[in-house]
Order: C-alpha cells, then structure tokens, then sequence
C-alpha cells in the first residue's frame, strides 16, 4: 500500500495550455476557465454568476467571451482554457451579447439605487455603467414582488437577525444558496418557484442565522440581500478603510474596515480576501465582532477602589497606585508572589511586554496566557506542547484527501478550518472522520463519524494503532516496534471501553494507511482535558505509526487570535528552552525563581502565598473551568489590577481597572495558528481614555525607572528574533506506553457536561456586539432529542443542571446533532456562569439534568 | 403530524429503492400530495423529518413543479390543458364554459368546495384533444356532452 | 373515462404489416401484459442478448441499424452508448426519459400504456450495453395511467425473471426504478431530468461534462427516449440490416408521429421515417385532410419548438434530413395542423406562454427573455402592438437564440422567428388594425 501512495503522488505532473486571449499569449494550469486564464493576466471579463470559491454554473451569461472556431458567444467562467484557442473579450459580438444580458436584467430590476446600500458597490450599477446602454426598451409594468412585512420599506423581508431581503433587486445569481449550501454547508436558505418568478428566500419556517450568514451579503451582487449592520447607516463613498486582521478566531481571517472620514466611528468590517487563510469568507463573529468597539459600555478612564466601589482616576493616580503596590509587594514579599495573566488575543507586543515586565522588571515568572485550561502541567516542555508547536497549514486542508479531526467541535472553534474541510469535501472529494465525545456538525460530510465514551481519547487512539498493527497496514519492521515498546492490547477490549466499534477504528486505520496526504487536527476537547498528557502520547504513537507527519500535518489547532503569538513569545511560566535561551540573550538574563501557572497562581492566591494578580484582557472568573476555585483566588487576593476593554466578572473584583484599547484602534501584529504574523492597522483612535497593553506595561515599567527596557524599536526587533526561533521540537522518537487516569468519583451524576461556544458568541467581549448578541440569544443547555424526551422537555423549557458544586437554570435547546446523553453548556455569557458547574480536578464533569416545574 | 403513518411508510420504502436519498424527494412529495391533496411548508418540514434531508430543499423541488397544488383545492381539481393543440379545438372556449357552468372563474373554487378550475400546460393528450385532468385522471376527446355528464357523475360521487 | 388514446396505425397497405414493429400489438387490449407480450415474441431479444451477445455487439448492432434518437434531437443511439468510459470506477446508469411534455407530442404515452414491456425490454437491452445494473423511467408526473402500467409491468418482469438478480441465469443483475416527475417540461431535458432525479431543482447544467461521462450522482449515465429505447429489440431480433432497409438512407426505420389539431383523424401513426408530410395529413388513411375541409394555413411538423412550414412545403419527406432543407426539423414527431381560420400571434401567444412558464430561470437570457417576449406578443394579440414590435421581438429573439444554457431558449425563439417571417404582414395587419385579419373561434362542440 505504501508503495502504491509514492507512484500516484509522484505521477501528477500539472499539464499547462496556452491559448490567446486579445492577441495576448497566456498559459495556464490544463483544468482552468478561459475566465481565469484572462484574469491572470489582467484581462477583465465582468462576471455576476461567478465566484471563484464555488462551482461555476454559468447562468448570468454576462461573461460572454467569442472563441475562433465556435460559432456562439461562450461563457468564460464555465469554459476549460484548451491548447491553441484564439478568444476574444471584447469583439462587438460579445459587447452585443452584454449589452443584451444587462438588458434582460434590467427587466425587473427595480433600478432603486438612491434607495439601495448597495449603490456604489454594486455590480449591476458598475456593470451596466461600464456595459449597458442608457435607455430602456422594456414598457412594461415590472414584476413585483410586495412584501406583507410592514415594519420595512420598499418591499424589504426581514429573513434573520441581521439579513434583509429584498427580492426584487435580486438577479438570481444564485450565489447566496450556492455558497451557503455547498461551501458553508448550511440550509436556512433556499431558492423556490421557477422561471421569471424565481425567488430567494429563508428555509421555511426558519431564520437565516447560520454562523456565516454575513456572506451572503456580502456576496450578493446586487441589494437583494442587506444587513442591518450596514442598512440606511452611510453610503460606501463616504467611508474609508484599512487593511486589518480579525481578532476572534486564531486563523486571523483577513478583513477590511470601513470608517466615516470625520468620526471616529466603525461601520462594517468586510473581507480582504486571503485564499491561503480565509478564502474569503468570514464567520459572522469575524463580520459583527467590530460593534464591541463603539460599545457605549466601554471603560474610558481607569477605575480604583476606594471604600468599596471603583471611582474614575486619572492614568497617573492609577498607574502610580500599581506600580506602588508592586514594588511594595516585591520588596516585601518578593517577586514570586506577583502574578500575571494576559489574554491570547493582544498584539505581539502588548503580550511580549507584559511578559518582559514581569520577568525582567518584577522578576517574577508567573505568566500565563491559558487562564481558561485547568490542571496545567507545572512543566512547559511536555508532548503536548511540543506537539502544539508543529508546523500546521490551512490550505493544506483543501488537498489533504483525508481529514481527521480529533476532538474538536470545528464550526464552534475553528471557523476557517471548518469551511477548509468542507471544501475539501465538496470540491476535492476528501474523506472525513470525525473522532469525538458528542456528534458534532462537521460530521454530517464525514465519512465516519466516531462518536466515544467522554474521556476514553486515549483508548480511541490505541485501538486505531492496534487495528492496523493487527490487520497489517504498516510494515512488519514498524509493527514489530510498535509491538515491543507499546505491548500487545486488546483491540476489543479497547473499544469495548471507548464505546465504538472495531470497525469503526479499522475504517479509520485503513484511510491513514492508505491517504496520501493526511491532515490530523485536534482540538479543544483534547487541550482542556485534564488527560492532555497521555492524549498527546496517543497522537504521537499513531504519528509515528502511520508516518502521518510525512504525508501531510497532525496539528493541535490554537484557538485564540494570538495563542501562537503567546506560545513563541514565552508567555508560559516556563518557555520552552529555545526560547528562554533567546530571552537570555535579549534581556542578558531571566528571573531563576519559581514559576507558576494559572493553576498554581490561583491556587496560590487562596492559600495567600501570591499576593497580587495583574490580569491584561483575560478574564479568568468567566473562563476558568472551575469558577469556585478562580473566585476563592482572586477574592483573597491584596491586590487585583484588571484591564479589559469592558466591566467584567474579573475587573468587578479588581482594585484598580485599567481601561484598554481594542484591536481597531492600534497598530498591532498577530500571529495566527499557522504561526503567520500578519499586522492590523489602527482603524481609529483609541476610545475614551483606553491605552494598549503595551502602553500601560511600559508606562509601568518607567515607574520601576525601567523605561530603557521598553523602547519600541529595540522590542519590534526583539520580538522578531523571538519569532524567528525554529520552534519545531522533536516528537518522542519512540512510541509510548499510554497510561491515562480516570475520575474515580461516580456520585450519582450520571450527564457528560462540555463547555463549548456558541459559534456566534464566543469570548467574553462578543456579548457586547449588538448583531452577535442578536445571534446567540441568552444562554441554553444543549441536549439531544432523546435525553429532551425523556425529561419531557421542549425547547425553550427550563431546565435545571446540578453538579456536586453548583446549580444552573437554564432553557434548553434540543440539538439536530447530539445523539448520546451529554450536555453542552456554553461559556461566556456572564448572565449564566456555567463554570460554576465545574470541578477542576475533573476529567469530565458530570452533571444531573432535571425539569424545571413551575 | 399532517403525514398519516402509511405515507410515511410509502415514503421510506421509496426513499429505500434509490441509490441516494435525496432522489426520494420528488416520490415522497408525490406520496404527500396523494394523500393531502396539495403541500406546504408543514409538510416539507415533515418530509425532511422523514428522509433525513434538510426541509429547504424539499421546498425548493416542490415549488419548481407545478403539478402540486400548493394551497387547499376542492374535491376535483379540474386542469384543462390549454396549450396549443388543444386549443385549436376548442379548449379555451371549454374554460369558459365550465366558468359559466360552475359559476366560478379559472384559478377559484367553487363555494361548495367540490371544483376548482384551472388552466395547465400541454398534458400530452394532442391527439385526443380536447381534454382535462380531474385529480389525477385523464378524460379525453371531450365535447359538451361528454363533460356535462362527467361533471353529473362526479356530483352524484361526491 | 378514456384512459386510452385512439390509436391509429398504419396496419393497411401503406406499409406491410412486416415493417411494423412499434405499434404492432398496441391495438391488443391485453399486450401490457407480460404473458401476451411474451406471446408475441417479447424478450427474445433480451434472451438472445443474455444468452450471448458481448456488449459491444449490442452497441455495434444498434449503431449499425442507424438507429437516432426520438426525443427531438435525432443523435445516433448506438454512437451516444458508446460514449460510456469502459471500465468506470462508478456504477453507470441508464435513464428512460418518458417526460414527454412538449406540446404536441403523445406518442411515448401510447408505448407506456399500451406496450409496457416492450419499453422495459429496450431499456434492459442498453442497459447490459452500457453495463448499468440499475435503470429508471423518469415518467412525467401527469400521466398516472402510464406511471401504474410501468410499475406493474416492472414488478412483473421482476416476477417473471426478465429482471432482478442473475436473469436468465446468465449472471446480470438489473433493477428498474419507475420515478415520477412533477410538471416541468424542462425535465425533458437530459441534464434537467438528472437533476429532477437526484432530488435537485429541475434545472439544466452547463454542459461539458456530458451526462455520458458524469450524469446522475456524477456517474456515466444514457438518457434516451421511450420510442428510441423501444425500437432497439426490434433491432436485436431482427438484425441491423432490416432496420435499415426501412426509412430514407440517413433516417432509418419507423418513427411515430403525434399528429394533432386541424385534421379530420387525429393519433398516432408509426410510419417509415421519409414518409410524406401532405400524406399523413390528407391521407383518409391518416389524418383524412383537414377539420371542416378548410384550407390548410400551417404546420408544425415537430413539436411546439420546431420552425413553422407553409402550405407550399408540405410536399416533404418525414425525415431528419428533408425537414432540415425546409428550414425546420423533426423533433419528436408532432405534428400540429392548423387551417385558414387560425390567427398566427395567437398561436405564437399560446406557445410563448408555455415557453415562459415552463424555463426553469437559470439563465438570464431565457428566463428573461421569454417574459418579455410574451409581454409583448400578449399585447399585440390583444389589439394594442405599436410600431417597431416585431422588429424588437426579433432582436430580442436573436438575443435568446443560442445564448442560453440548454436548448429551451432555442425551443421557445425558433417559432416566433419562423412564424414573423412566414406571415409577417399578417403580424403588421395585427399591429396598424389593432385585429386580426382572420377570425379565429375555435369553439368547443
Ligand atoms: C426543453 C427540452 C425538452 C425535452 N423534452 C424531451 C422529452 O420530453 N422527451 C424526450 O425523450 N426528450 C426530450 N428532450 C431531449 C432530451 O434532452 C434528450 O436529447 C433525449 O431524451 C435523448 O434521447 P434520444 O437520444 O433517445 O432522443 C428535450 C430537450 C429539451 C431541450
Ligand atoms: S439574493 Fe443576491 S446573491 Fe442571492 S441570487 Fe439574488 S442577486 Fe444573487
Ligand atoms: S459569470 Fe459566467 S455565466 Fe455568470
């Protein structure tokens, strides 16, 4: 079977073909349109229909090109580029057939460009401006669709939170149901009727809501489909706009602002398409997050306590108060007892800073940018982190003809990646198995969805290694190793544990053994586990095993805009030895004491050996997986500073609040799970009084009389030599015996409990976009069909979730997908703390589900 | 439930003859219509429900075809084909006599629920023409009389 | 009720009774039954098939017999099979294309109802020659009697071991699906039909990749007509050569034609392909001249989307190549006679509007077009054309003719192109007199 992999992968030569197109020679990949053989030398054929991202079905016609030997005028985007064709794209045929194609449009359009958002961006209005002629032929009375919604003007539908409709601009391009069906995979739109009353519309009974819905809008050619973000607020000529990052998702999608000139005001974020990252799609999050930043809640000046409620400050008074306090306590107590807490999602520099403040001003190594993962090894160089660290690609999801994705729910987390695999599927018929606790979304492509008992990973793993071990899919020589270091296991007994089948793993065992490019992806069920240790050991084994690594990635996917950043600039209590080195370098020394974890600092701050936490954006008492034990810690602590963009469980409990920027108002670089360092500029000034993480680090550390350490040239260019390390540490290079615990305790809760996010809301900052707001509604309880029944509930009812530490209510939400007893809780919204359910020691927590009776 | 159980079942020993499920959509609307008389969007949801496919794109078939009504009708759908060859011999006139006759226009049905009339394209009956529909049974080479004693007949049926 | 069309064969001395085939027991009240069919020498020819024949001596057979297609565009049948990739990784399939909806023709109609097994027999036959172990017959959702007598005649060759696993013994396995449609005369249209079949919206696909190499679910798949299919164990038993023998040179064998309006004896008529026009209109034997012995006005010789013919060229021969030299062409054989009293843009009004409802709005220029076009023609029929019309109804015409993604757009313009060119001053009389100039009542008796 290997032998077989080398041959066909060595066989796919690409074969070019040279046509002329305008007398201009150019050749192209065989398999191209003749469309995109003219754009890739800048010849420009209109196009309504086509979208370089989905199927061309050539039905606008606007694309009319005359090819030599072909007595009709051809469609460009669905034409295959061939050897020796002589095309032309602007003969007078071909002008003619324009001509008649916007003609046809404009039949029924309602020409209502004063009154459309589109005007100004619109293809039809550029189009028929650049193709059309100035007069109409047409005397008669236009189609018309009317609306019974009163609510709006101009015969507009509302068909979801954010999307309105109006259908008598639409052109049929049909590009929002082909690209919502085939590339997001979603059906809450639909195309009914046919011929000339062919329409656009909702799912029935449904809402247009899915997790990427703002594409449609953005897509649509024409004004058909608007959204309130954008709705009757300015004209397209009136913005400017700047290049910028998304700071939600760690892919880093790439966006595009839209400001007025005069305020300092966001109206829409856009995409700026980037086909190795976002292909040019954004997840609603991405789409409406911006709103956080013109949230009238934002905090605009610093906040110190003072007899027991907060009082605006002036920066000086505030900054002074820290930088007093923490001199005091590092004086008195030592710098140990100092802690620190920086969100994943600040710039490169903000994150360095803090981490080279603590360490080089304070000299205390307590870092930490992973306050939302509990039971941290007190060790940085584990399997799991230096698996973290391989090198991991999104586009080499698009031709990986198999796709594993190990514990992760991808639509919640990973967006870009979610789309990547789907287009995988659909374009390049990849093979997908899903391996997880609960059924989740992605999986209704899969070829197999393996769905286990909570916390077996491990097993799943082995029994995959074991099936092909046992039915021959490796060598003998790997086998035999794999044999000796690892012992014979029982394949059966293994899945019996694990609760799947033994086919289910041989299917699997079978597709790594025979794909020839892999992509092996885990994700946050893996990372937050307790178990992650003995998880990562299992992936390395199968890794090593399959030779997974050669044929492709096995990549553990980061989750925040700057994880990636985070783990390269050492934001860990213990960096990995390549990066302490550097540091040695940079600072001529780091701090030889002690260093603590998130973990550990909380734990710490109860038992009153740390006595001060400094948290920069994060928001332990909302994401900490065990809101007892977080509060215990920061409630004891003597001094708490917070900075967060907004008034937080986390900055309530702060004696100073510092208020910080958002992504938008300042130059800043990210580098995303690919570990691509990509910059967002400033789109607009900082709000109120807000400053970047950064600013308040060095003004801190010019308190300590430490200023020389926090110029900015020298920092840009430290963090690039950080950046730059080759940061790709060797796996185990044998295989390893995998020994993972279990909870012991079985006490009568009997329902898996699984914090996740909502896909349309997941950060703590998210709550404060109206749209996503809109989107998620209030906090649910997800629970299949079946365990719905059985507690004779129906959605919307409430339920109530007990663990041994805490109770909820809350409504439930019957799930399409679930299928086994679990309950999904989302974090995040700060009205229902779901970790409070949470017990940190943990593997899997386990709750009772009961009715609510009133 | 609009769907009774046996449709139901139809439906799935359909849906189990075709090598993709999705080909099911058309045999299982037919079944629906059958049983219903016309669909809506409550039936698509339940289709789906029953052939495991997302509701909209059994919407989206069902409104591209215009053999199923897609609100109430009454007992006996009268579809006259009004297409050419039919036309040459008299179909159009054919509408406006069962218009006098039911006292209701094309498109309307009667008040006590039994008829409606409606106009449809060529059902292939050309050379047998004039003809109509009546639910899902062919009458052809109609004259006056001929349909004057069907409508009689379908009365004293119902 | 008359399920029944009255049938009307050629069975005198036009043709001797040996040249028949199609229609030569529809007449039998009991031919859909498998008994009686197998009576009457039916599958012999799949006998003879199984029992031996390699699948490409079915495809040369059927290539050698010149045998083109019926469902309008006339393709060599036996040269389309031999498309199908040999050895294809996907299953193949093969699809009877029963949709029979465009105006004028019902003529499958009489083989579905009348002949059930002869069908089924055909389409086992290109379905060994194709390798496809499960077919359908995507029947039009209206003709319910045709969709019952399938069904029945399916379950019964299954029954009788003409189908199912290992038939005859020979080791072929072969499943019919009987699938009805929904009305849309679009699903006549092979890429349109695939779609309606996977459960999608009837629409057309652009073409390359034709459905030979990637059809239904993306696999190499045959759509061919009821009455191509049918013709194809005649041409097993019998041997290419005596097909060939029947017809002109480059149309072979019979065709059947739907012959309908202004004629004395309307139906259906199987008659070797080349045979006269003027004959089967004014032949007592078939059409018995026209409706009231009026004067004849026009013809339609191959269903609503062929040109018009004159009363000058009807002096022709029914065939692929005689239509085509009097600018119009055979289509499915339907042919709709109207006399003297007919006005042209009404006729031109009833088929635009069919035209209209029946594009599927994928593409501008049709589902565009063919509104307008009605627009305007409803306008000057009803008294109100202005000046310059016609003219712009040519170019929008033009503007739809070849420019779409299926056939429908020519289907819908080729007719009212025709029909101004024939009778333009009558559609100018329509327009300056606000009438027109015949009077058109085509009372029901
Ligand atoms: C608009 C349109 C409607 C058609 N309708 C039919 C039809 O009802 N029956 C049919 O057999 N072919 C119909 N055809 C032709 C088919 O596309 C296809 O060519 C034919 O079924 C092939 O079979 P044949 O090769 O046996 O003729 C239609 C074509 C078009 C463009
Ligand atoms: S709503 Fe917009 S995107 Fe959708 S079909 Fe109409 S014009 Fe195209
Ligand atoms: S862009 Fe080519 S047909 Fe629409």
């Amino acid at each position: 079977m290997a032998q077989e992999t080398n041959e066909k992968a060595a066989a796919t030569p690409v074969t070019m073909v040279t046509l002329t197109i305008d007398g201009q020679s150019v050749t192209v990949p065989k398999g191209k349109t003749v469309l995109e053989a003219a754009r890739s030398v800048g010849i420009d054929i209109p196009t309504f229909c086509h979208h370089p991202k989905l199927k061309s079905v050539g039905s606008c016609r606007i694309c009319y090109v005359e090819i030599e030997k072909m007595p009709k005028l051809q469609v460009s985007c669905a034409t295959e580029a061939m050897d020796g064709m002589v095309v032309s794209t602007n003969s007078d045929q071909v002008k003619q057939g324009r001509r008649a194609v916007i003609e046809f449009i404009l039949l029924n359009h309602p020409l209502d460009c004063p009154t459309c958002d589109k005007g100004g961006e619109c293809d039809l209005q550029n189009l028929t401006f650049a193709h059309g002629t100035d007069d109409s032929r047409n005397d008669f009375q236009k189609t018309r669709f009317r609306e019974d919604d009163m609510s709006t003007t101009f015969d507009d539908k509302s068909i979801g939170p954010e999307i309105v409709l109006n259908r008598n601009r639409c052109i049929l391009c049909y590009k929002c149901v082909r690209s919502n069906k085939d590339a997001f995979g979603e059906y809450d739109l639909g195309v009914y009727e046919r011929g000339n009353i062919a329409q656009i519309d909702s799912a029935p009974g449904e809402q247009v809501d899915n997790p990427f819905s703002g594409n449609l809008v953005e897509i649509c050619p024409v004004g058909a489909l608007t959204n309130r973000d954008w709705r009757y607020k300015i004209r397209v000529w009136l913005t400017e706009t700047t290049p910028s990052v998304d700071n939600f998702q760690s892919s880093g999608s790439n966006i595009t602002f839209s400001k007025e000139r005069q305020k300092n005001k966001i109206y829409r974020v856009t995409s700026r398409p980037n086909d190795d990252i976002d292909d040019g799609w954004l997840p609603d999050i991405t789409r409406y997050g911006y709103q956080i930043v013109n949230s009238p809640d934002r905090l605009k000046k610093p906040l110190i306590k003072k007899g027991g409620t907060q009082v605006e400050v002036s920066w000086d008074e505030a900054l002074d108060t820290i930088a007093k306090r923490l001199a005091n306590i590092k004086d008195s107590k030592g710098s140990v007892c100092i802690g620190g807490l920086a969100a994943p999602s600040l710039d490169n520099r903000s994150l360095y800073g803090f981490s080279k403040f603590f360490r080089k001003v304070l000299h205390s190594n307590n870092v930490d940018y992973r306050s939302d993962c509990r039971m941290l090894p007190s060790s940085s160089d584990t399997i799991c982190s230096r698996l973290a660290m391989q090198p991991f690609s999104i586009s080499d999801l698009d031709d990986s003809d198999v796709i594993v994705v190990f514990g992760s729910d991808l639509i919640r987390e990973h967006h870009n990646e979610y789309l990547r695999m789907r287009k995988a599927f659909n374009f390049n018929g990849a093979r997908l198995f899903s391996i997880t606790p609960y059924a989740v979304k992605a999986a209704d492509i899969a070829e197999l969805e393996v769905v286990h008992r909570p916390g077996k990973e491990e097993f799943v793993l082995q029994a995959v290694c074991q099936a092909a071990v046992e039915d021959r899919l490796v060598d003998d020589q790997t086998a035999g190793r794999f044999r000796e270091q690892v012992g014979n296991v029982d394949l059966t007994e293994l899945c019996r544990s694990a609760g799947i089948s033994t086919d289910s793993v041989k299917q699997i065992a079978r597709a790594l053994a025979s794909g020839k490019k892999i992509s092996f992806v885990v994700g946050e069920i893996v990372t937050r586990s307790r178990e992650r240790e003995p998880i990562a050991a299992a992936i390395c084994n199968l890794n090593k095993l399959f030779g997974l690594h050669d044929k492709g990635q096995v990549a553990i996917l980061a989750r925040y805009a700057n994880s990636k950043g985070a783990q390269k600039l050492g934001v860990v209590p213990v960096p990995h030895k390549m990066l302490v080195d550097k540091m040695n370098v940079l600072w001529s020394e780091t701090p030889s004491c002690e260093a603590h974890n998130t973990d550990a600092m909380l734990a710490l701050l109860k038992k009153e050996e740390i006595d001060s936490l400094f948290v920069l954006g994060a928001n332990p008492m909302m994401v900490y997986p065990d809101l007892q034990f977080a509060r215990e810690g920061l409630e004891r602590a003597d001094f708490l500073v917070a900075c967060d963009l907004f008034e937080t469980e986390t900055t309530q409990l702060a004696d100073v609040v510092l208020p910080l920027c958002s992504w938008a108002e300042y130059d800043g670089d990210y580098v995303n799970l690919e570990g691509r360092n990509q910059t967002a500029r400033a789109a607009i000034k900082p709000i109120g009084e807000s400053r970047t993480g950064f600013d308040i680090m060095a003004a801190l550390a010019a308190r300590f009389e430490a200023s020389d350490l926090f110029e900015v040239d020298a920092i840009e260019s430290e963090i690039s030599q950080m950046l730059a390390i080759a940061d790709t540490p060797a796996l185990p290079q044998e295989y390893t015996q995998v020994r993972a615990s279990e909870d012991k305790e079985k006490d009568g809760f009997d329902i898996p409990l699984y914090l996740c996010d909502d896909p349309h809301h997941s950060g703590h900052l998210t709550e404060k976009s109206p749209s996503l707001a809109e989107f998620s509604g209030e906090a649910y309880a997800e629970i299949s069909f079946d365990l719905a029944n059985r507690l004779k509930l129906r959605n919307g009812e409430s339920v109530r979730v007990e663990s041994p530490v805490g109770k909820i209510i809350i409504p439930v939400k019957i799930s399409e997908i679930l299928n086994t007893d679990v309950v999904l809780l989302p974090r995040n919204f700060s009205s229902t703390p779901t970790t409070a359910l949470m017990m940190r020691k943990r593997r899997v927590d386990m709750v009772k589900l009961s009715k609510v009776d009133d | 439930m609009i769907l009774t159980e046996e449709s139901i079942q139809k439906i799935k020993e359909k849906a189990a003859r075709y090598p993709h499920r999705k080909s099911a959509i058309l045999p299982a609307l037919t079944v629906a219509y059958r049983q219903v008389g016309h669909l809506n969007d409550e039936i698509y949801r339940e289709i789906g429900r029953v052939i495991n496919i997302p509701p909209v794109e059994i919407a989206e078939a069902a409104t591209f075809y215009t053999m199923f009504p897609k609100k109430p009708v009454g007992k006996y759908l009268l579809q006259v084909c009004h297409n050419l060859s039919c036309a040459l011999v008299g179909a159009d006139s054919m509408i406006t006599y069962l218009e006098d006759k039911l006292g209701i226009k094309k498109g309307e049905t009667t008040d006590d629920g039994l008829f409606t009339l409606i106009s449809v394209e060529c059902l292939g009956s050309c050379a047998t023409a004039p003809m109509i529909q009546i639910n899902h049974d062919f009458h052809e080479n109609l004259t006056r009389e001929k349909l004057d004693k069907l409508l009689e007949e379908l009365r004293a049926k119902a | 009720m008359s399920f029944y069309s009255p049938v009307i064969t050629n069975a005198s001395e036009a043709t001797s009774n040996e040249k028949l085939h199609l229609f030569k027991y529809v007449e039998d009240p009991q031919q859909h039954k498998s008994e009686i069919f197998e009576s009457h020498g039916g599958y012999t020819a799949w006998r003879k098939v199984l029992g031996g024949m390699s699948t490409q001596q079915v495809i040369d057979e059927v290539k050698n017999s010149g045998l083109r297609g019926r469902g309008g565009a006339g393709f060599p049948t036996g040269m389309k099979w031999g498309f199908v990739p040999k050895n294809s990784p996907k299953p193949t399939y093969l699809c009877c294309n029963a949709d029979e909806s465009e105006p004028g023709t019902c003529k499958d109609r009489v083989l579905m109802e009348r002949d059930p097994h002869g069908v089924i027999e055909g389409m086992a036959i290109a379905a060994y020659a194709i390798g496809c172990h499960i077919m359908f017959i995507y029947i039009r959702g209206e003709f319910n009697h045709c969709i019952e007598r399938m069904e029945e005649a399916a379950r019964e060759a299954r029954e009788r071991g003409h189908l199912g696993e290992n038939i005859y013994g020979s080791g072929y396995d072969l499943e019919m699906i009987v699938h009805s449609g929904g009305g849309a005369y679009i699903c006549g249209e092979e890429t349109a039909l695939l779609n309606s079949l996977e459960g999608e919206r009837g629409m057309s696909r652009i073409r390359p990749p034709i459905p030979a190499i990637e059809g239904l679910y993306a696999s190499p798949t045959i759509v061919n007509n009821v009455e191509s299919l049918a013709a194809v164990p005649h041409i097993i038993n019998r041997g290419a050569d005596w097909y060939k023998a029947l017809g002109t040179e480059k149309s072979t064998g019979t065709k059947l034609f739907s012959l309908s309006g202004h004629v004395k004896r309307p139906g259906n008529f199987e008659v070797e392909l080349g045979f006269s026009l003027e004959k089967l209109i004014y032949d007592p034997e078939y059409g018995g001249g026209i409706l009231d012995d009026k004067k004849l006005k026009g013809v339609i010789p191959g269903g609503a989307s062929t040109p018009f013919l004159t009363p000058e060229m009807i002096n022709v021969g029914l065939d692929y190549e005689s239509l085509t030299t009097v600018g119009s062409m055979l289509g499915s054989g339907a042919v709709m006679v109207f006399h003297e009293g007919t006005c042209i843009v009404w006729i031109i009004k009833k088929l635009i509007h069919f035209f209209r409802h029946e594009s599927c709005g994928k593409c501008t220029p049709c589902r565009e077009g063919t509104g307008w076009l009605e627009n305007m023609i409803n306008r000057i029929e009803a008294g109100q054309g202005q000046p310059g019309d016609i003219e712009k109804i040519e170019e929008v015409c033009g503007n739809i003719l070849g420019r779409t993604i299926c056939p429908l757009g020519d289907a819908a313009v080729m007719p009212i192109q025709s029909a101004i060119k024939n009778w333009r001053e009558e559609w100018q009389y329509h327009i300056d007199h606000g009438k027109c100039q015949v009077e058109t009542d085509f009372s029901f008796r």
